[in-house]
């Protein structure tokens, strides 16, 4: 007879690198509320008086509060998500494989290049 | 020389005696040289003979002596206890590995690691010719060939890497992390052509669709082969081979570049 | 059928999850950010007819995919999961219902852009 136990649903928390495992599979929760959020600002562009009520929903200091803990989980999310992203998808230029820190600054310029872009046009330069 | 010594808790358990693992503490002599092998090898010569482990190259080749220290997969051979804490009020833990089946003390049944890795065919299936009628330059292959797999193929088949899957703990009919590694291995090796012979295994639910890229199986394994990167270039294959049997009606066949 | 023997929707999930994941990293910051922090905060100002000029246009249908749907794809995937790695379902029920909502938001958001 062999002695076997079976895993408990509380397993993540024995080792830190679980913990992290989980904080990244977290980070979705603040993301949906902040897809709802936006969700409902979409709607709300269908006459002023709506948007006007969703911003000042928007400016609550408690969903702001939850919407910067979104802005930090995305970009948790993108700090694990870019080093992920060369281990699944390995670019392969002849016999040599593109080294990885490449593809990952890469991807934080992006990340980058969008913010600026997204805060030139919103301050008042052209799309 | 003035001799350090160690505190250790290891697990003990004999399935005719008793209802469940216990840990007992041995005192070990130590060096800056001392394994964490070395240390259940002087346990079983000096303090206690009835202490069942396995090992047998002490070099992290064989893949035999996996052990949980201090909750962390590790190879016996391959882990020093210079690594751990000084002081005698905490003995470092060693276990047996994590998600098998404990037969007595240290040892698991490896089988539930090993039927898996036997499924995946980890061997190359050729085309049905008679390789040794075949001049040597048939299998020859070429650095930029070989470096496709190389990684791949340093798996010693320790099953560190199963130790440290939750999702193989959830769910032991998990393919698994090293399993698929060495799938992946000769998928990629430009003499195999056995990859439609392995993908309806790595298609299904317990293929590589279980893992959920936790990462911690390439964080332990002794041999840096990277089994999730293994197992999520995998998906992407599998994903292909899918849309190619839904489109066409038939299994992917084994390509190569 | 031989062609659908073994097949199931992991991949098609996956392939949603992954184009989400790459949406959340690298589109969502921003959004966050600024509609999410600065604009609330007052230090961007931006106005309504602004706003409805840009969402009208492909910006609008780009966002629709790209900030709204695939993320929600993204996040259904890793609470389903979740649930799974909780022991606290992650079979077949929590798939439909976690891939479900997130089909739900898609349709709404897409609606909502091409009625607007
Ligand atoms: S992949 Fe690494 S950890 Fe897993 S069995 Fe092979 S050598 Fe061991
Ligand atoms: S004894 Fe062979 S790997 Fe440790």
């Amino acid at each position: 007879m062999s002695y076997k136990t079976s895993l408990s649903g509380s397993w993540w928390r024995k080792h830190r690198f679980f913990k992290l495992y989980m904080l990244r599979e977290a980070t979705v929760l603040p993301l949906a509320f902040l897809l709802c959020s936006l969700l409902a600002g979409v709607f709300s562009l269908q006459d002023a008086e709506r948007f006007a009520q969703w911003q000042s929903f928007m400016g609550n200091p408690l969903i702001v509060a939850v919407h910067l803990i979104a802005l930090l989980a995305s970009l948790y999310h993108a700090f694990t998500f870019f080093q992920l992203f060369p281990r699944v998808m390995p670019i392969r230029l002849g016999d040599k494989t593109l080294p990885a820190q490449w593809l990952v600054a890469a991807q934080w310029l992006a990340v980058v290049v969008i913010i600026a872009i997204v805060l030139w046009v919103v301050s008042g330069g052209e799309p | 020389m003035n001799v350090q010594t160690r505190a250790i808790e290891v697990t003990r358990y004999s399935p005719e005696r008793d209802k469940e693992p216990y840990l007992q503490r041995y005192d070990v002599p130590f060096d800056e040289s001392t394994s964490i092998l070395d240390a259940l090898n002087y346990i079983k010569e000096h303090i206690d003979a009835t202490l069942s482990y396995r090992w047998s190259c002490r070099m992290a080749i064989c893949g035999s002596c996996g052990v949980m220290v201090n909750g962390i997969p590790k190879l016996g051979c391959k882990d020093f206890l210079r690594l751990y804490d000084h002081t005698p009020e905490t003995p470092i833990r060693i276990e047996p590995l994590a998600h098998f089946s404990v037969e007595r003390d240290l040892i698991v049944n490896m089988d539930e690691f090993l039927t898996h890795l036997e499924a995946v065919k980890p061997y190359i299936i050729g085309d049905n010719v008679d390789t040794a009628s075949l001049p040597a330059e048939a299998s020859l292959q070429s650095p930029a060939q070989l470096s496709r797999y190389q990684q791949f193929a340093n798996c010693i088949n320790c099953g560190l890497c199963y130790a440290a899957c939750p999702q193989f703990g959830l769910n032991p009919e998990f393919v698994g992390p090293g399993a698929i590694a060495l799938a992946h291995r000769y998928n990629l090796d430009s003499r195999d052509h056995g990859k439609t012979e392995r993908m309806p295994l790595l298609n299904s639910k317990n293929g590589v669709w279980s893992c959920t890229f936790v990462g911690f199986c390439s964080d332990v394994c002794p041999k840096g082969v990277d089994p999730a990167a293994a197992v999520n270039q995998g998906k992407v294959d599998s994903a292909k081979s899918m849309l190619i049997q839904l489109f066409k009606g038939s299994q992917l066949q084994g390509e190569h570049q | 059928m031989s062609r659908l023997r073994g097949l199931h929707f992991e991949p098609l999930w996956w392939s949603l999850f992954s184009a989400g994941g790459v949406c959340f990293a690298v589109f969502v910051p921003a959004v966050a950010l600024v509609f999410g922090v600065l604009v609330p905060l007052g230090v961007i100002e931006v106005s309504f007819v602004e706003l409805v000029g840009w969402y009208q246009g492909i910006w609008g249908l780009i966002f629709t995919g790209a900030v709204l749907c695939l993320p929600a794809f993204h996040a259904a995937h890793r609470i389903r999961h979740g649930l799974h790695d909780l022991k606290l379902g992650g079979g077949s029920t929590s798939a439909f219902i976690c891939y479900g909502v997130a089909a739900v938001f898609s349709f709404t958001a897409l609606w909502a852009w091409f009625t607007f």
